[in-house]
């Protein structure tokens, strides 16, 4: 069991560390206050080959171990949930299912952009009456001569309005239940693809979230994705990849919040002393710098079974719930430490425990990644 | 077309150094980094090659753990590096590296341009650009902040003392450059992973021809004293008047001013 | 016999290395030679190094104006096989470093950079020199086993050399120098900006503490009352660009030595400390309790600079 770092994967840090430190500290309050989309520094990702890092260098990615492709998740979430999310998002929700169910002439036409940042991927499953339980979706996709049409709304689609591809999924045959799903790959150029209403959120408020509207949306047979009620499917595994790089924005969320709290309560002098010295604080930071390093490992294990090609959806759950329940545990806490500074807007624990509390409901609930655990060891 | 040879220097980190007390330097976990300017002479060799054309190569004299530095080194662009490298050659003082790189460039490369740093982040000598200029007997120009080539005309803007001067030389040459001529790019993924790949030339001490004993002896190295009274003060308006009362007393300032 | 050769491009800063010069000179018992730059009849200042100590004035050949002066240096090394001094001391100007790395190379000789102490051994044999390593967060002590020892001096660590009486001359000028092979084809002179910075007896430092550039009146005003001058640290000048470069104070920027140095939001980066270790009296400026300028600080003043600036800008008013 070697956990060393190899030196590429220092210096992969390194490299990403120095680029979110010159392009997106600088403006990470604000695209939060405005819910603005960063594009300028997406634009330097996808010019260092950061978006589309574990899909091999044939595809436009840049061959990367999921292990680190997490690494990478948490350093840039650290300085911005927000953006880091925005890149899982379209590296694992949307561009896997392509990558891993998707035909060479699929992934010639729509992968490679994606994976080299030319475009950018959303994923659009959930609806107004289907969260968790999916199988509850109303979208229909029914075939007429060459093409599949397609009918219904998506919810909280994440990059809705700015993605240039969407893996949707409909319903090609109700009567089927779970087998009767099948997922579409869709260009937002198809007029019959509209992008709706965009969500204002508690958090990670710089990431855009919308409703995606289909009505008579015509998808050329060849845009099926895998075969015919295989979307499902489709759908978990897409989950399962996406489970680990939320652990790692979750883990990058609250190191963020751990390196605050202690430079603050380094500086913060109330009778006499700097607040380090209480006991009570010290116990705060010992137990989020743990947990920390708990989830750390935790999703880079699961990250290891997947490169190992060995199952990984049970890690991938306990990573993930356990990230996003200690992120948000922590999250309050440091707003606690940092009194009534925490409060106020533009201090940085501030933005942190706003953004940490969707780790615990998006791709997959905790509940839902409760019920996968138990299912995986129950079975 | 030149053939560009950029010198680094792989270093200890100096942030890593203590400020506590013990006035012993302990660099036994010390990280280590690409020295900070030769960041910017391998900048300037890969833009110079993006203009030009030519090639790239990287050299530096060090341990052989050092394969990060030779990693850092290739994913900023170099086509291949020349790692000359002995466990004796930790410490080395500028003197022995530039008769190093001198006796390696001359017998194992072709260029027509050495780029090196103004000096490395460790020990700032300044000596390891001019003296392998001497050492090749080539035209040196320190202190660069701006390079344009002309076929094998060479203008150069250099800082001195006192402004900027500009010269010509012809190649070949060897330059030293500032930080500011140029803002180091930040390696991207794939030139990371793909600098694994690039050929990397090992030379050992066995191979090295030239007299590289020590010309300078390090009797003892410590942490720096530059500790003073520190008298701590807070920016409540007291303190401010109790310190502008003292800095007059002292005669170093005046008050009642307009 | 040993003998201690000086060579600086600045003339005050040659007088300061006579002067250090004699003061090795008297447990080594070695004549002092100067190299001067060639100057077409007029010996005055041949003369005047002469009456403050040195035993011999060298010139450099003259050159032509757009010809280097380290097309000197194969003279300048051939004098020295020839009458062997024991060391060499070169003012560590930005060309002055260069011409004594390129000598000691050819010399294969050692030299010490940017020396900041130089005394004799105990057995007075040999030059013991210290200097600054790791951007001036440690000291490296060192001797140099060869001859001559070289060392490139900073200005300011010797006085002036004075003049004394009934000094015997010596003047010689050294052969024509080979074409130089580098052309210097113009100059930009710089700003008096930085030249007053080194100069100043009151220095105010901007640093990253200061949120915009419109909060440098706030420190103009302060400057204004103080009769200071104003400079800045690397980030300021090389990212922000709110002053020029030379107003940028450390490791690769200016060494200053005023009376009082004042911080304003800077934190204390080690090689901005370097820049500053000389200065009388350092006070500092900074909200971060545990920022490294303070334990460099005479009076560390952990704060909000916002509030502190106007507090002193007022108490300088009143009298």
């Amino acid at each position: 069991m070697d956990f060393k770092l190899s030196e590429e994967q220092e210096l992969i840090r390194e490299n990403i560390r120095e680029l979110v430190k010159k392009y997106l500290d600088p403006i990470a309050v604000e695209i939060d206050e405005s819910s603005r989309y960063p594009a300028e520094v997406i634009e330097q990702l996808a010019a260092g080959g950061w978006m589309g890092m574990p899909y091999p260098v044939e595809y436009g990615g840049a061959g990367l171990d999921y292990v680190s492709y997490a690494m990478v998740i948490e350093e840039i979430s650290r300085s911005c949930a927000a953006t880091g999310f925005t890149v899982s998002c379209h590296t694992s929700l949307a561009s896997g299912p392509i990558f891993n169910f998707g035909n060479e002439e699929q992934k010639q036409k729509y992968l490679v952009p994606l994976a080299k940042g030319q475009h950018i991927g959303a994923f659009a499953v959930t609806e107004p009456g289907a969260g968790t339980d999916v199988g509850a979706a109303t979208t229909t996709a029914t075939l007429d001569g060459d093409s599949y049409v397609l009918n219904g709304i998506k919810t909280f689609t994440s990059n809705g309005p700015v993605a240039d591809t969407f893996v949707v999924f409909a319903f090609t045959d109700k009567s089927l239940g779970g087998k009767g799903m099948s997922a579409f790959i869709i260009s937002k150029d198809n007029p019959g693809l509209k992008v709706g209403q965009h969500f204002y959120k508690m958090g990670i408020r710089a990431s855009q979230t919308s409703e995606i509207i289909l009505k008579d949306c015509r998808v050329p047979r060849e845009d099926l994705l895998g075969k015919e009620g295989q979307g499902l499917q489709i759908a978990m595994s897409s989950f399962d990849h996406g489970r680990i790089g939320i652990a790692a924005q979750a883990v990058g969320i609250t190191q963020a919040a751990l390196d605050e709290s202690i430079s603050y309560s380094k500086q913060r002098v109330q009778f006499g002393k700097p607040i380090s010295k209480n006991q009570a604080i010290q116990w705060m930071i010992a137990d989020m710098a743990t947990d920390i390093a708990a989830a750390r490992f935790l999703y880079s294990y699961a990250a290891f079974l997947k490169d190992q090609k060995q199952p990984f959806s049970k890690e991938a759950a306990m990573a993930k719930v356990f990230a996003a329940e200690m992120s948000t545990r922590h999250t309050s806490k440091a707003v606690q430490i940092h009194g009534g500074y925490g409060y106020i807007k533009g201090q940085k624990v501030e933005r942190l425990m706003r953004d940490a509390k969707i780790t615990e409901i998006y791709e997959g609930t905790s509940e839902a990644q409760r019920m996968v655990i138990a299912g995986n060891l129950l079975r | 077309m030149p053939r560009i040879i950029a010198c680094y220097k792989w270093v200890v980190d100096e942030a890593y150094i203590r400020t506590d007390s013990s006035p012993e330097l302990d660099l036994e976990y010390a990280d280590k980094k690409m020295s900070d300017y030769d960041r910017n002479a391998i900048e300037e060799a890969m833009q110079l090659y993006e203009k030009y054309g030519g090639s790239v190569a990287a050299i530096t004299v060090g341990h052989p753990d050092d394969t990060k530095g030779v990693k850092d080194a290739l994913s900023r662009g170099p086509e291949k590096a020349y790692f000359i490298n002995d466990p004796s050659f930790e410490n080395l003082e500028p003197a022995q590296t530039a008769v190093i790189l001198a006796d390696v460039i001359t017998a194992k490369t072709e260029y027509d341009l050495i780029i090196c740093g103004e000096g490395s982040s460790d020990l700032y000598a300044q000596q390891v650009g001019p003296r392998l200029a001497e050492l090749l007997d080539i035209p040196c120009v320190t202190m660069v902040s701006k390079i344009d080539l002309a076929g094998e005309q060479l203008i150069a803007e250099r800082k001195v003392d006192d402004g900027i001067e500009t010269v010509s030389l012809s190649l070949p040459a060897l330059l030293t450059v500032l930080p500011d001529i140029n803002s180091p790019r930040i390696p991207g993924l794939r030139d990371t992973l793909a600098a694994s790949k690039k050929p990397v030339i090992e030379i050992v001490k066995d191979e090295l021809s030239g007299n590289f004993a020590p010309c300078l002896q390090v009797l003892a190295s410590f942490k720096a004293n530059m500790e003073r009274n520190g008298q701590k003060l807070s920016d409540e308006a007291a303190d401010i008047m109790l310190l502008l009362d003292t800095l007059q007393s002292k005669g170093l300032i005046a008050r009642g001013v307009k | 016999m040993a003998g201690i050769w000086i060579f600086a491009e600045d003339y005050e800063h040659n007088l300061e290395l006579i002067q250090g010069g004699k003061e090795l000179a008297q447990k080594l018992a070695g004549k002092i030679v100067v190299i001067l730059p060639h100057n077409s009849g007029n010996d005055e200042k041949a003369h005047d190094c002469i009456a403050r100590g040195a035993d011999e004035v060298l010139y450099l050949p003259p050159l032509a104006k757009d010809e280097d002066f380290m097309a000197c240096i194969p003279l300048i090394v051939a004098e020295v096989l020839q009458e062997k001094p024991d060391i060499f001391l070169i003012g560590s100007s930005l060309r002055g470093k260069e011409l004594a790395a390129r000598i000691a190379a050819r010399l294969n000789t050692g030299l010490c950079s940017d020396c900041i102490s130089l005394e004799l051994s105990n057995d007075d044999q040999s030059l013991v020199m210290e200097r600054l390593i790791f951007g001036g967060a440690a000291v490296q002590r060192v001797v140099i086993p060869t001859r001559p020892q070289m060392a490139t001096i900073p200005p300011r660590l010797f006085s002036p050399a004075a003049v004394q009486e009934g000094r015997t001359e010596n003047i010689r000028e050294l052969p024509p120098a080979p074409p130089s092979r580098v052309k210097i084809l113009g100059k930009k002179t710089r700003t008096h900006e930085a030249a007053a910075l080194t100069e100043a007896r009151i220095l105010l430092c901007v640093g990253r503490g200061v949120e915009k550039e419109e909060d440098l009146s706030l420190v103009r005003e302060l400057a204004d009352l103080l009769g200071a001058e104003i400079g800045c640290t690397r980030p300021i000048s090389d990212e922000m660009h709110w002053l020029p470069e030379e107003c940028c104070i450390g490791l690769s920027g200016i060494q200053v030595k005023p009376e009082l140095y004042i911080g304003i939001g800077v934190s204390g980066q080690i090689q901005h400390i370097t820049g500053i270790r000389d200065a009388r009296i350092i006070c500092s400026i900074n909200n971060d309790e545990n920022a490294p300028i303070f334990a460099v600080s005479d009076y560390a003043i952990q704060g909000d600079l916002y509030k502190v600036l106007p507090l002193m800008i007022e108490g300088l008013k009143k009298s």
